[in-house]
């Protein structure tokens, strides 16, 4: 499975990195990318099966990230997770309302990125079987 | 305004009593004008005088601070926060060099152990009883290593509180500089064009200098 791992801090790219490899995922199918400008030029480039992304960044943040996804027909159905400090209520509603497949605040556990990212394929698996 | 009504507030001016006893109505106004515009002066000129003060304290708080060894403005504060940022990012990377280090090593030990348990699987023997001890020990450590990675999301998290703060710094340095421009714009002088963003202190003192402050 490749995954784009979108956040300005490296360190946040690693973590995230690093988790998704002890969660079972491929180390070399994991890309990053420091902005949403970035991660949408490489979504573009090449096919990716989800991105995990932060919230606040320079250029583009992630829910313009997210939009801008949901926007393009081509990438609209790919799965997005969001791992963002923003915990406000008008922020996650935001998210919910552009289509975000899951939110996970930080800091959280490895637990927690398994459980989300456990539901986003059960919902994909659900939603695939259905349609 | 009735004249023939006797006015008794002794606080008046005895000049503006006078004037509200006389019948000349346009007289009485441009007195009354007059006065409103002189406390108008002084209230402005008050203000004007409390920006100032604000300003040389601050300046001063800032000298203070440098002899401190701290920074002595807004840029060199910035600096200052980006240095944090930078030295607390190296620190959780060399925190995560070390996890990935270890990870394998503690794989290896797990799998060796392993190893010899398939050999010797006993009970009671000491290789086989240190073997499963070391078992044991690979999992705490690959527990432990996990966390580390985690708590690491620390430094992100404080890093971008750090980046809050600087625009808040900005956002609090600008406002200041608004209300500098709109004091010397109610005291009658003229104002100058839109100040976007002052960022040096000689840009401060020249703003400051325009309203004669």
């Amino acid at each position: 499975m490749k995954i784009l791992v979108v956040d300005d801090f490296s360190t946040m790219r690693r973590i995230v990195r690093n988790l998704l490899v002890e969660l079972g995922f491929s180390n070399p199918l994991i890309q990053e990318a420091d902005d949403g400008n970035n991660a949408l030029t490489m979504l573009r480039a090449s096919a990716f099966d989800m991105v995990v992304t932060d919230w606040n960044m320079p250029n583009m943040t992630g829910i313009e990230l997210l939009q801008a996804i949901r926007a393009e027909p081509k990438l609209k159905g790919l799965p997005v997770l969001m791992v963002t400090a923003e915990n406000n209520r008008e922020q996650i509603i935001a998210a919910a309302q552009a289509g975000v497949n899951g939110y996970i605040v930080k800091p959280f556990t490895a637990v927690t990125l398994k459980e989300k990212l456990d539901k986003i394929f059960e919902r994909l698996a659900a939603s695939g079987a259905s349609a | 305004m009735n004249a023939t009504m006797p006015l008794m507030d002794e606080s008046m001016p005895p000049e503006v009593l006078a004037l509200l006893n006389s019948a000349d109505g346009t007289a009485f106004e441009q007195a009354l004008d007059t006065m409103v515009r002189q406390r108008e002066q002084h209230l402005f000129r008050a203000l004007g005088v409390l920006a100032r003060d604000l300003h040389g304290a601050v300046s001063r708080l800032g000298s203070d601070l440098a002899n401190e060894g701290m920074p002595d403005s807004m840029a060199d504060a910035r600096n200052h926060l980006a240095e944090v940022l930078e030295m607390s990012s190296k620190a959780a990377h060399r925190s995560l060099d070390f996890v990935d280090r270890m990870r394998p090593e503690a794989e290896a030990l797990s799998a060796n152990a392993a190893a010899v348990l398939d050999f010797n699987s006993s009970e009671t023997d000491p290789a086989a009883v240190l073997a499963r001890q070391a078992q044991v020990f690979a999992a705490a450590c690959g527990e432990g290593l996990n966390d580390m990675v985690l708590v690491q999301s620390w430094q992100d998290l404080a890093g971008q509180r750090v980046k809050k703060v600087v625009g808040f710094i900005e956002s609090v340095e600008s406002s200041l500089m608004e209300l500098v421009r709109l004091t010397g714009a109610l005291a009658g002088r003229e104002a100058p064009v839109e100040v976007a963003k002052v960022s040096s202190q000689d840009e401060v003192d020249r703003l400051l200098s325009e309203f004669g402050f």
